[in-house]
């Protein structure tokens, strides 16, 4: 259990990249949705005890992480969101490297065990080739390859599809799912739909402050009969804009397909017809709401 | 849009960002502190001949010589990190792609960055020029050394020395930067240099050196100074010219200026051109640097696997620290060894530990014989500077790897401890600095081994000094240096901001090394740690070096723990670090690291309480200040009755330092009044008890000078005897700096004498003990009329001594006069020397010895240095019989020469009992050209005659009488045993050694100052020999020493040279000669000009004119010269053989300063080149230069 309270983290600026916020993410996967800046990096470096937060505090199974970082090293396993490797190494002794460090042990031997994590991300065609003759997706997928090794009690990822092809993206779901079932595992990302596949629970942060705790079918639920889709003219799309609040408009052969929330009791306008409530609808409209009249916010 | 908009907004950010960055701050700090030092005289810039001392620090030559050495030691290694580092940067920065999708181009991006950081350079010079004017002429205008303000004395040099400097070290690491990108390979190109300069290019001028050789370093250097030096400052020109003239350079070196700025602006083109390649293949390294990776076929994807995560049972169990230190280690080694920079400075660092001890030179341009003690000791500041610049160089890389690759969240994130992480990459880079010292210690095994085969050095290999000398204090050195980087990046947390924080700490110990070596406490480095002596090196400082080597590695820890604390693994929070600067947090985490603190407090305070107690403490040197204070006014000038027997009685016990002495003085009033009160100066040495005429007495003690009151006058003619008996340690405890020591009781031997009250009272006052003031007050100028003090010893007629010494058997004991009894009991052997005619002086010198007997000589010496033995034997013994014929009989029965520990530097020569520190003559590595260890004997030797039997004077003219008449009785002593050749080498070095180090500015006559005057001295009375004759000369100084033997009046130069002018055939000739040498200063410099060779009838005639193009009158020969002088055959090294072939005719002309005269030159053979002074008789500036080859 990964316990976070009133944790604020103010960059010199000053910038409030946290404004206090506090959680309980329980075992299992947790997806932390938010919008760029909204302090979801600054969220999972502290919990990683790579930045001291301003105030607040992390426990992870009852010890105190922010007090003494060293705690949550032993037990976590770690994918920064931007990240290199040393580029002289080839890939299987860069993850041999990490594994020594990371004290892991595997009945076959570390050489043994870095050939089956390489195999296991789809990697073992690159085994014996240099680091920086990776592409960006090859490279992603040995920091994933490092992040799962080990037996880690507290896995965080920070945006871990980012260059993965589809075909790929999908493996690593499915290592993330399994691994997920008796451990934490936090998922940061801005790709709503990967929250929607994975995470039983979700968490949207904005503008540095949790506004939303919740699981993405609750999320969804209490969009129900509030979500309304038709097709508009161009000249249209100002008023709807300014008397609704849009969640998605695309242009569709000429014409704006806009989703639009309505709320309880509200009339629709013309031409828009009742739709299903998605995940997407659910972040947009809670990411909306609490960005309203606050631009505060940081990079994530 | 103008075409030079862009690359002017590259420069102007670039100059923008330069300008914030601390490094260039530190560095204007270093400058404006160096400006503000040279304006108030207390920071000196040494040049081969002397210091940077000369009267106008802001004449045009004054300027050159700063900016020249300024330049190349601070601009070198900061211009390295503002130019070729900036590009390196920007790749980190990964802004490259974005710059490059602008329309900047390549070349456009490379000249600007370029521009923009030589542009922060040149306005730090600016701002550097502009303190130095303001210093110069506002602050310290109108003291002596400040001439009247000429801007173009500041900006001369300037364009001259600095513009080719400074583009040449901005563009070269500049092209390095981009076809590397790797910062330590950026070092490389200004490290190279400067060792080159520091080592070769600047200064390095053995006598035997060839004028087409020195011109070539001159053309090379890129400081410029060597050819500042050679063409300036070491030639006599007048002081009014080195302040007032301005500076013209030829044109070879302005060519060579001129090639050095385009080198480095080639080199700006260079790296446009490679970068722009680079760009278009993707960034892919240069070819020569994939020579280094290793090449695989690259591989397909494969079929995409579905197993599970889980089947794989994966355990942790995180590190354990040493485990954890052990896995970072290997992985930067692996790293450190396939990386280029190492293959470069490792080499390197071989190649200038080689060339060190194959290039280095001692007095006369004699080689050293190397030994390795020795070689360790000369390689060792030399190591530890090279080795200590790589590892700022490797750890701020090693530490910043992650960051630049972007993968320190990885890495921080692993379950390893912050400590083990430092250490793992600490001994990566301690496993660097271990390679490169065992590459060194097979490096000087090759130098021994080369010098066994070549050379045919005797000296074998040993490994002990090697591991004292660099692995007791190079290598905690390397662990200290290493632990104080990684906390400045802890704390500093930018490279950059390191690079220049390290090269401040460096160049900063290197100016407070150069100010004189730092205390044991304050010795961080370790320079200058070991005086190493074959005789026990570490008998002297063995204590303190200790203390201070654990007192730095004690330090680690601390600093480790500081590093651990502050070391950028989880960024800080600024709020959080603001309340840890909360004076009870502050309080709380000093609380925490006291326990690390606690031993190196305690280690430095025994350092410095030891130095504090030892035998340099404050109380020591104070007795000697209220000496001075109490005693002058009343004291100074008092005359002594002479001493007229010493009798000393002394228990030795060298491993305590200690000493018992029981002695007696004999006083002799020799003058024509009585003395009511005799004082003498003892040391602090505690109790003493004093008799006088048998009884026991308590004089009056005035801090040190204890005046006996008589009750009975001491009549003319009347004899009183003082005795005195008192134990005492010499050199009690540790020193406060590490350096030598010139008397000592040490295991490794025994240095004593009675100059000054070190172990024996001193009869009278002594005006030098505690004065504040440095120099003597200017005598008049016949200060020498009546009875002048001797410049040593002790004042009045000779005496007898008789020295009874008691010391451990193995030692051998040797004191003036002969030995009459030599009995061992019990372990402890007595020795009695006494003296069989009167002496001014005594000694006392003990070691373990092998002797070496000779013909009425003996050389006592340290059982390994046996190889010179047999040379110096002879010259004992050829000195000892022709001086004696020469100057005046011998009068004792045994001359002998014992070698003393290194840490006494020199040698002396007390009468019958030379001492010889072991580096002279003992390591003297034998030159087929010259016999320096003959040398250095019969130097020394003729101490007995010139010192002893004669007396010199305290005054100007008074010293050479000991030092240059000792120079020239071995020139003399040469000539004799050798023959011409050996005589004219000799003569010829040191006239070199004189010419190198003059200080012409500032040089005195020899009636004027009290100097040595070896080389001059030596020479003004050889060529007064070429005026008067051989035994006319001769005949006149056995009057002069018979004049003065026994005399209480002790003669200068002055006193000499109306001896022999009665003497003198020609008494005018010899006037205008002395009046020369002696009374003022003149160097005759000759040039040929129009010299031809023609053949009439059967005879060559050779014509030209010669000008004597410096000072003095003097005649000279012009010899038409055919073959080689000397011949090698038949020379076994013993006596100069003239060769077969060759010839030569001669002319004679006399000139004056600045004249000119027409010579012509008849011979029966067809000549090859004209010399002037072809037998080395009369002393010229530049003898090299004095040959004129002729054609056809």
């Amino acid at each position: 259990m990964l316990e976070i309270t009133d944790l604020v983290k103010i960059y010199p600026g000053p910038v409030a990249a946290l404004q206090g916020v506090s959680i309980e993410v329980p075992k299992g996967m947790f997806g932390l949705l938010g919008p760029n800046g909204a302090g979801k990096t600054t969220l999972m470096r502290i919990v990683a005890g790579l930045l001291e937060p301003t105030s607040g505090t992390v426990h992870f199974n009852g010890e105190d992480i922010v007090a003494d970082p060293r705690l949550i090293r032993r037990q976590l396993g770690y994918l920064p969101q931007d990240f290199g490797f040393y580029p002289h190494l080839t890939g299987e002794s860069m993850l041999r490297f990490l594994l020594v460090l990371k004290g892991v042990q595997a009945p076959g031997g570390l050489k043994h065990l870095a050939a089956e994590l390489l195999d296991r991300v789809n990697l073992s065609y690159a085994a014996k080739r240099k680091v920086k003759g990776y592409s960006g997706g090859m490279r992603q997928r040995l920091g994933i390859a490092q992040a799962l090794a080990g037996d880690p009690g507290l896995l965080i990822v920070d945006e871990p599809t980012a260059g993965l092809d589809p075909e790929e993206r999908l493996r690593f779901y499915r290592l993330l799912a399994e691994l997920a079932e008796d451990r934490t595992v936090l998922l940061s990302t801005h790709i709503v739909e990967d929250i929607s596949v994975l995470c039983p629970r979700m968490a949207i942060i904005s503008n540095g402050r949790f506004v939303a705790d919740t699981t993405p079918s609750e999320a969804r639920g209490r969009l129900a009969g509030t979500i309304f889709q038709g097709m508009v003219e161009r000249e249209r799309l100002a008023e709807i804009d300014r008397d609704f609040r849009v969640t998605q408009g695309i242009l569709v052969e000429g014409r704006h397909r806009v989703r639009i929330h309505v709320p309880q009791g509200g009339a629709p306008p013309d031409g828009f017809d009742a739709a299903e409530p998605t995940l997407e609808d659910a972040y947009l409209l809670l990411a909306q709401t609490n960005g309203e009249g606050n631009g505060s916010g940081t990079s994530s | 849009m103008n075409p030079f908009t862009r690359p002017w907004e590259v420069a102007r950010r670039e100059f923008l960002y330069g300008v914030r960055r601390p490094a260039y701050w530190i560095l204007l700090f270093l400058m404006g502190m160096l400006a503000l030092g040279l304006s108030d005289g207390s920071v000196t810039i040494a040049s081969g001949g002397g210091d940077a001392g000369r009267p106008f620090l802001t004449s045009v030559f004054g300027q050159s010589r700063v900016q020249c050495i300024m330049l190349i030691s601070l601009g070198a290694l900061f211009l390295a990190i503002l130019s070729g580092l900036t590009v390196i940067r920007d790749i980190d920065l990964r802004v490259m792609e974005v710059f490059h999708s602008t329309r900047l181009t390549t070349r456009e991006y490379v000249w600007g960055k370029f521009l923009g950081g030589v542009a922060v350079f040149a306005l730090i010079w600016l701002l550097y020029l502009c303190g130095s004017i303001g210093f110069n002429h506002v602050l310290h205008g109108g003291e002596d050394h400040i001439g009247p303000f000429w801007l173009e004395n500041y900006l001369f040099p300037t364009l001259l020395f600095g513009v080719p400097q400074i583009l040449l070290f901005a563009g070269v690491p500049f092209l390095i930067g981009i076809w590397t990108r790797r910062p330590v390979l950026v070092f490389l190109f200004p490290m190279v240099a400067l060792l080159l300069c520091f080592t070769v290019l600047t200064t390095w001028s053995p006598s035997w050196l060839s004028p087409e050789i020195n011109r070539a370093l001159m053309l090379i250097d890129p400081s410029g100074f060597r050819w500042l030096n050679e063409t300036f400052l070491t030639v006599d020109r007048g002081v009014d010219f080195y302040n007032t003239s301005p500076l013209y350079p030829d044109l070879g070196f302005v060519l060579s200026r001129v090639a050095f700025a385009a080198a480095g602006l080639v080199a700006v083109a260079g790296a446009a051109a490679s970068y722009e390649r680079r760009l278009r293949a993707g960034g892919a390294e240069p070819r020569v640097l994939r020579l280094f990776r290793r090449r695989r076929a690259p591989a397909a994807a494969g079929p995409v696997p579905q197993a599970s995560v889980r089947d794989l049972k994966m355990t942790t169990r995180p590190l354990g620290f040493w485990k954890a230190s052990a896995a970072i280690t290997r992985s930067e080694v692996r790293d450190l060894v396939t990386r280029p920079p190492m293959y470069f400075f490792v080499p390197l660092i071989l190649l200038q530990v080689i060339s060190e001890a194959t290039l280095g030179y001692g007095y006369l341009g004699s080689r050293i014989l190397l030994t390795p003690g020795t070689v360790a000791e000369q390689q060792s500041n030399t190591l530890n500077v090279l080795v200590c610049f790589l590892l700022l160089f490797y750890t701020v890389e090693s530490l910043h790897k992650e960051r630049t690759r972007r993968m320190h969240e990885i890495f921080n994130s692993a379950p390893v401890g912050t400590g083990a992480m430092l250490l793992g990459k600490t001994m990566g880079n301690a496993v660097m600095a271990g390679l490169i010292l065992a590459a060194a210690l097979v490096s000087s095994a090759g130098v021994l081994l080369y010098h066994q085969l070549f050379n045919d050095s005797p000296v074998g290999y040993d490994l002990f000094p090697f591991i004292a000398v660099w692995g007791g204090v190079l290598l905690p050195t390397f662990i200290l240096w290493t632990a104080v980087i990684t906390v400045l990046f802890s704390l500093l947390r930018n490279r950059f901001a390191v690079y220049a924080a390290g090269v401040a700490i460096l160049v900063y110990a290197g100016y407070e090394q150069s100010q004189g070596t730092p205390t044991w406490l304050a010795n961080w480095q370790g320079w200058n740690l070991v005086r190493w002596s074959d005789m026990g090196a570490f008998s002297l400082h063995g204590t303190p070096i200790l203390l201070n080597r654990l007192f730095y590695l004690s330090m680690v820890p601390l600093l480790v723990a500081l590093a651990v604390r502050w070391f950028p693994r989880r960024a800080f929070d600024a709020t959080e670090t603001l309340n840890r600067l909360h004076p009870k947090s502050l309080a709380l985490a000093t609380l925490r690291l006291l326990p690390f603190a606690i031993v190196p407090i305690a280690l430095g305070s025994m350092l410095h309480t030891g130095a504090r107690s030892g035998y340099q403490r404050s109380g020591v040197s104070g007795w000697r200040v209220d000496y001075w204070q109490e005693n002058f006014a009343i004291w100074d000038g008092t005359e002594m009755p002479s001493v007229s027997h010493v009798d000393l009685d002394l228990e030795i016990e060298p491993p305590e330092r200690s000493i018992a002495v029981t002695g007696a003085y004999t006083f002799f009033n020799h003058r024509d009044y009585a003395y009511d009160a005799l004082p003498l100066t003892a040391g602090p040495w505690h109790p003493i008890e004093w008799m006088l005429a048998g009884e026991s007495h308590e004089p009056e003690n005035r801090s040190g000078l204890f005046v006996f009151t008589l009750e009975e006058p001491l009549a003319p003619g009347d004899t009183v005897t003082i005795g005195f008996s008192y134990e005492l340690v010499r050199l009690e405890g540790m020193s406060r700096r590490p350096g030598g020591a010139s008397q000592f009781i040490l295991e490794s031997g025994v240095v004593l004498n009675g100059f000054e009250p070190t172990f024996a009272p001193v009869p009278g006052y002594d005006p030098d003990i505690g004065s504040p003031y440095f120099e003597e007050p200017e005598p008049e100028d016949d200060f020498y009329e009546g009875e002048t003090e001797p410049l040593i010893g002790w004042a009045g007629k000779p005496f007898t001594v008789r020295t009874r010494i008691t010391m451990p058997e193995e030692y051998t004991a040797n004191g003036v006069g002969q030995l009459v009894s030599d009995e061992v009991e019990d372990g402890r052997r007595t020795v009695v020397w006494e003296t069989d005619h009167p002496v001014r002086m005594f000694n006392v010198i003990a070691g373990r010895y092998d002797a070496f007997e000779g013909d009425g000589t003996a050389i006592y010496h340290h059982p390994g240095h046996h190889y010179n033995v047999e040379e110096m034997s002879a010259a004992l013994d050829a000195a000892r019989k022709y001086y004696a014929e020469w100057f005046h009989p011998f009068p004792w029965s045994v001359l002998k020469l014992s070698e003393m520990p290194a840490f006494s530097g020199g040698a002396q020569g007390f009468p019958t009992n030379i001492t010889f520190s072991e580096g002279m003559g003992f390591l003297t590595q034998r030159d087929p050209r010259a016999h320096l260890g003959f040398m250095v004997v019969a130097h020394e030797a003729a101490h007995q005659w010139w010192g002893n039997l004669l007396g010199p004077g305290r005054g100007p003219g008074g010293n050479v009488l000991s030092e240059g008449m000792s120079h020239y009785s071995t020139i003399l002593l040469h000539e004799q045993v050798y023959g011409d050749r050996y005589r004219i080498e000799f003569a010829r070095r040191i006239e070199a050694e004189y010419v190198r180090g003059r200080r012409v500015d500032r040089e005195r006559a020899i009636v004027r100052s009290s100097g040595g005057f070896y080389n001059k001295g030596a020479w003004a009375m050889w060529m007064l020999q070429q005026e008067m004759g051989r035994e006319n000369i001769l005949a006149g100084l056995q009057a002069f020493i018979v004049k003065y033997r026994e005399n209480p009046d002790h003669p200068v130069v002055q006193d000499m040279l109306p001896v022999l002018r009665d003497f003198a055939p020609d008494t005018a000739a010899f006037d205008a000669l002395a009046e020369q040498w002696f009374f003022d200063v003149v160097m005759p410099e000759y040039e040929f000009s129009d010299v031809t060779k023609t053949r009439e009838g059967d005879e060559w005639v050779v014509r030209g004119t010669v000008e004597n193009v410096g000072t003095g009158r003097m005649r000279v020969e012009v010899g038409a010269v055919a073959g080689e002088r000397w011949s090698d055959e038949g020379d076994d090294w013993s006596w100069s053989v003239v060769a077969d072939g060759y010839r030569d005719a001669r002319a004679v002309v006399e000139l004056g300063a600045g004249e000119a005269a027409d010579f012509v030159i008849r011979a029966d053979f067809e000549p090859d080149r004209v010399v002037i002074d072809p037998d080395v008789l009369v002393m010229q500036q530049n003898r090299a230069a004095a040959v004129f080859a002729l054609e056809g």
